[in-house]
């Protein structure tokens, strides 16, 4: 059957791309172009054809099976390659192929300069197939795996322009840093397994309905660790300091792989393992202090202190994508806060709109890029409106969609975490209604500055609108980015994590004002968020020749300018940990061991030898004497 | 056929020495050629391996008596843990003597030696005999010293040489005088050199503790030593630094394997309960190649010295899965012998092409070497890549066999210690190191030195590819060793696996009924 063999298709064509690019055309940059866009583009088809056949057959949170391959057994442990199809990997699927492929044809002209043309698609294809690995993955280790692999391919992708010394810099960052948040996620995968037995998903998940105290005492930091995974690669406080620097990375990559998928993953694998969460919370003695805690409020906690966290640091930033990024940085802890607030599906919603939207604004500061020849600062930009209307219009969609502006589809997502956040914990409703309004601030800044006004430098007077093949993939994002909080999405996940509940079907007009409905002074206080950010940007910085806050703010705004100082504190820590150990290790080496202990024992070779040449003196009178001593000696010995 | 694959370069090596020292090309030719049969035919072995039929669990079996008054026979054959080692050891050897092209004073004798060196370890591997295992070993590591006080490098190149030497040689010893009080154990007029007669009769009537305990320990310490265990490392590194490319290929990548095959060829099925007393001392000294290790090769600035101190740690984890006394890391930790054979082999070479392409192996004064050299930089970029343990290589598989094992592991009160620290120093420091080499040696600008090297020619690319495409092939379809390994292990390795205690980290940990 076909569409049992889809996902296998969806999943190999991009490598199937990458490799062909990386073996064969090298040198013909635009076919390799093609090639890779070809691939994603059958990969979209593919995942809506697999949509529509598998979506009458899912019952709720059931999943139909496909083409399994063992691939790997050793005694008492098998690893199966299995493809997991339900309503959370769909969706992915489609966003992964869906946003993916607009960014591979956005690629096209924004790269179409670029001297490497073929590596960079090869990296793009390759990430591509990881991406999809890690949403098809029903296996912890399988899922591992292409975590890896994601990790690998951004490295690959941010340090696409080496030769530059920051660009090489922020890779080796990015990878390391997730290698940390993998360290707990292997540790976590051992832990489950060691006691469960099990490495899929469905049975880990049997294994726990089964005995749910069978974790026992181990259960919360099993959950912590396998979040780690998720802090890494969603670049949570404390391992949030890679993303900012990957933006060393072209702008399109920045736009998928920062954006729209590969961040997201940590949120979508806490989401997909979400099971985990659920059993009764205990902590082993050892870390007897953190009694009192769920897992679950550890992940709660970190994704607020990152929401908050990247939000200011966002206000007073000036290079464009920084502030894109930091933007991004604060709504993944949006997610992670929904994950930790127990909902994991206002948070795959939000996931969902901000891959949309996230995605328009990257391009959009790419297009905004390109025509300036590389200026980043948006205080040498400003009036592009005019220049620029297609990019305008979409940024200032995208950006509209990013306050939570109703009745685009930010809004309705956004809504939903803050009304989850008002049922939970009024601490995390104040901090999320904080987060936007400093949202809307520095977007409305961003927007004041980088489009309206006067042009400020040069190259912003003598910008033109990028080629088609930029703008209109710019369009085409700015659909959903508008609209995709009328397309059911919230009700569709409803139906994967609380299965067999009555859903209401809203009509589009009932959805529009279900948020006032539903939970109205969340939606109030959100829109009043909104409104007071927006006002306060704009008094300061509707005409504003240069940014008034830092002598507003003073010591404030410096340490956001310098991002809390995190980067310095991380890089004294690394020099006292394991530079410090790394270079004992290596003196205990060269002195010690290879030192003392190896000359040493040369030493003593060397002077028994010594010892034995004076023996050695070829005086026939010594030998005989020496004959004589040895020969009374055994004579004394035996006789005695 | 295993008996050519093992004599085929022995005979060459004696057709060489007909051959004038002038022909370099001819010498250079029958090198290669022969390499390149030995390799194809070990690869036919592998694929008619799972249709071959089976001799008390070995295929390919020969057998020859040669002394039977003191039962020594010629007796080769392969079952699926030796399997992968000789298949392993005929590319690697092939890759060697492509890359041995770098050789340019007395051709005729490095080729000699090369293709002795190779015939040595092929049938070390390959021998079921313990006589001739231990003296197909020797064949092998005398020509090493010779290759590396001869054609050697650098200026610490005679310490270098007398350390590798000396620490060899001990190594090989302590494992003599373990083998011999081994052999004793039997007694007299039934001793034999035969490994699964043996093996057969010790797991019948098993030998004292005590004389476990004694005999394991000199075989762990004197195999130890030759595989660079923690704290008798120091000679590794270094003498690869100072080892011409081909030699450091060879060594590092096969006939280091040797200590670590012998641990689990013999000491590991003979003497169960000498290995239950010394693998918790054994886990603590893993942890000081994974993790020692891996932070002085943080501190290098050599390329060669950073190989191979990362190979030093490498080990670690195929020592690891040793310890781990159970069949998950045994497999893991025959998979990473292979896969660190490629890798090593791989790595060597390519830091030899580097340093005959810009004259030096400070990575100080390199820089930016990806633009300058896209093959060779991107093929380092792989190594490296695949040295911390980067899915879609072998190494990873390996290693996460060796960490699965581990932590159900019965060696220790506190497996997950262990694993834990493992983890550490194979996810994070070996990325550190890995990572940072890139950085200074093939990111960033390019320096001037490094801006005069010509990238490798589609003939001298051969040797990577090969070694490259064997890390991936068997990263992605590990099943193609792991099966075989798998079937061997279960068949001469017994753990009591079902009286261990069940795993937790803590004392208050609820074990709940297991199936």
């Amino acid at each position: 059957m076909l569409h049992e063999k889809l996902p296998w298709i969806i999943l190999l064509l991009p490598l199937v791309a990458a490799v062909a690019i990386t073996l064969f055309t090298q040198r013909d940059g635009r076919f390799s172009a093609q090639l890779s866009i070809g691939a994603v583009a059958l990969a979209f088809i593919a995942s809506v054809l697999l949509f529509a056949i598998s979506l009458p057959q899912l019952a709720d949170t059931a999943r139909l099976s496909y083409l399994r391959v063992n691939w790997l057994e050793a005694t008492g442990l098998k690893i199966t390659l299995a493809w997991r199809v339900d309503r959370l990997s769909l969706l992915m699927l489609l966003i992964v192929t869906g946003v993916g492929g607009l960014i591979h044809l956005y690629s096209y002209g924004y790269m179409a300069e670029d001297r490497s043309r073929s590596r960079y698609f090869a990296g793009l294809s390759f990430f591509t197939f990881s991406m999809l690995g890690i949403v098809l993955a029903d296996n912890f280790v399988v899922m591992f795996m292409f975590w890896e692999l994601v990790g690998l391919s951004s490295y690959l992708l941010i340090g696409h322009w080496y030769a530059k010394e920051s660009a090489a810099d922020a890779c080796k960052k990015a990878f390391l840093t997730n290698r940390l948040g993998d360290f707990g996620f292997l540790l976590g995968i051992l832990l489950i397994w060691g006691i469960t037995n099990h490495l899929d998903f469905d049975a880990v998940r049997g294994w726990l309905k089964l005995h749910p105290s069978g974790i026992g005492a181990l259960a919360s930091l099993a959950g912590f660790l396998i979040f780690c995974g998720a802090m890494g690669k969603s670049a949570q406080f404390p391992l949030h300091v890679w993303l900012p620097d990957a933006m060393e990375g072209p702008t399109p990559v920045s736009a998928l792989i920062h954006a729209a998928t590969m961040v997201a993953a940590g949120v979508y694998m806490l989401c997909r393992v979400f099971f985990l969460f659920e059993i009764p919370q205990a902590w082993p003695e050892w870390l007897s202090f953190l009694n009192g805690w769920t897992a679950l409020d550890l992940v709660a906690l970190s994704g607020g202190i990152t929401a908050l966290l990247a939000a200011l640091i966002a206000v007073q930033q000036d290079d464009i994508k920084r502030i894109l990024a930091y933007s991004t940085l604060s709504q993944l802890g949006y997610m992670v806060m929904a994950v930790g607030l127990a909902g994991p599906g206002a948070a795959m919603y939000h996931l969902t709109t901000h891959a949309f939207f996230k995605a328009l604004l990257f391009l959009g500061a790419g297009s905004v890029i390109y025509a300036l020849h590389h200026e980043q600062d948006i205080w040498r930009m400003g009036g592009l409106k005019q220049k620029m209307p297609a990019t305008w219009w979409t940024f200032l969609l995208a950006t509209l969609a990013l306050c939570g502006v109703p009745p685009f589809s930010g809004f309705f997502s956004k809504d939903e975490i803050l009304a989850l956040a008002a049922q939970r914990h009024v601490g995390y409703f104040v901090l999320a209604t904080l987060v936007a309004a400093l949202t809307t601030f520095y977007m409305s800044r961003l927007f004041f500055v980088a489009f309206l006004g006067k042009p400020r430098s040069e190259s912003a007077g003598h910008a033109h609108e990028s080629p088609k093949v930029m703008t209109v993939p710019l369009m085409l994002l700015a659909i959903p980015s508008v609209f995709a909080g009328f397309f059911g999405i919230n009700t569709f996940l409803e139906r994967h994590f609380h299965p067999g509940e009555a859903i209401s079907h809203l009509s589009i007009a009932e959805e529009m004002f279900a948020p006032f409905a539903h939970a109205p002074i969340a939606a109030l206080l959100g829109l009043a968020a909104v409104a007071f950010g927006f006002s306060a940007a704009y008094a300061l910085y509707a005409n504003a020749e240069k940014d008034p806050l830092p002598e507003k703010l003073g010591l404030l705004s410096r340490a956001m300018r310098n991002r809390f100082y995190f980067d310095e504190i991380y890089s004294g820590l690394i020099r006292i940990t394991h530079e410090l150990l790394a270079q004992l290790a290596d003196w205990f080496d060269r002195w010690i061991v290879a030192g003392l202990m190896v000359r040493g024992l040369h030493g003593t070779t060397e002077l028994v030898g010594r010892g034995l040449r004076l023996v050695q003196t070829g005086n026939l009178q010594t030998y005989a004497f020496i004959v004589a001593a040895g020969v009374a000696l055994v004579l004394y010995i035996f006789l005695r | 056929m295993l008996t050519w694959i093992i004599c085929l370069p022995l005979l060459a090596a004696l057709l060489l020495t007909l051959v004038p020292r002038q022909n370099t090309s001819v010498i250079r030719t029958i090198a290669i050629g022969i390499t390149a049969a030995d390799m194809l035919l070990a690869l036919g072995l592998f694929f008619a391996f799972d249709a071959a039929p089976a001799l008390d669990g070995y295929k390919f079996v020969q057998r020859v008596p040669w002394i039977p008054s003191l039962g020594i026979s010629y007796y080769v054959g392969v079952d699926g843990i030796n399997l992968g080692l000789v298949v392993m050891g005929a590319i690697v050897a092939f890759a060697a003597a492509c890359v041995s092209s770098e050789i340019k004073s007395h051709q005729k004798e490095f080729h000699i030696l090369l293709l002795v060196m190779t015939g040595g370890i092929l049938g070390a591997f390959a021998s079921l005999d313990l006589f001739f295992f231990y003296c197909f070993h020797e064949f092998a590591l005398v020509p090493t010293f010779i290759m590396i006080g001869l054609w050697g490098s650098g200026e610490k190149k005679n310490y270098a040489t007398f350390q590798i030497t000396i620490y060899l040689t001990i190594g090989a010893l302590l494992a003599l005088a373990g083998l011999i009080l081994l052999y004793l154990q039997r007694p007299v007029g039934e001793r034999t050199f035969d490994i699964v007669r043996m093996t057969r009769y010790f797991a019948e009537n098993p030998i004292r503790a005590a004389d476990q305990n004694l005999i394991f320990a000199l075989l762990l310490f004197g195999f130890g030593i030759l595989v660079s265990l923690f704290p008798f490392h120091t000679w590794a590194p270094l003498g690869y630094g100072v080892a011409p490319t081909a030699t450091a290929m060879l060594h590092a990548g096969v006939l280091k394997k040797f200590g670590l095959y012998g641990l689990i060829r013999i000491a590991l099925p003979m003497l169960p309960e000498g290995a239950k007393a010394w693998v918790p001392v054994l886990a603590w000294l893993c942890l000081g190649n994974i993790l020692y290790c891996g932070w002085v090769a943080m501190r290098q600035k050599d390329l060669n010295l950073l190989i191979g101190n990362s190979s030093v740690a490498h080990v670690g984890f195929a020592f690891l899965g040793i310890a781990s006394l159970d069949l998950i890391g045994v497999t893991g930790a025959v998979l990473v012998m292979v896969a660190h054979g490629f890798l090593a082999a791989l790595s060597f070479g390519l830091s030899g092409y580097l340093f005959h392409a810009t004259g030096t192996r400070d990575m100080t004064r390199l820089g930016g070497l990806l633009q300058q050299l896209p093959f060779i930089g991107t093929a380092l970029v792989m190594a490296l890549l695949a040295g911390c343990g980067v899915p879609g290589f072998a190494n990873f598989v390996g290693e996460l066999l060796v960490m699965f094992g581990a932590w159900k592991g019965s060696y220790s009160p506190h497996p997950h210690f262990y694993v834990a620290a493992v983890a550490w120093g194979g996810l994070v420091v070996a990325a550190l190191y890995a990572l940072r080499a890139i950085r200074h040696l093939l990111h960033g600008p390019t320096t001037e030195i490094a801006g005069e090297a010509q990238d490798a020619t589609v003939w001298r690319r051969v040797p990577f590819v090969l070694l490259l495409a064997s890390l991936i092939c068997l990263g992605v379809f590990p099943r193609l060793l792991t099966d075989k390994i798998k079937a061997s292990a279960e068949a001469t390795l017994k753990f009591d696996s079902g009286k261990r205690p069940s795993p937790g980290l803590s004392v208050t940990a609820i074990n709940p009924a297991r199936k």
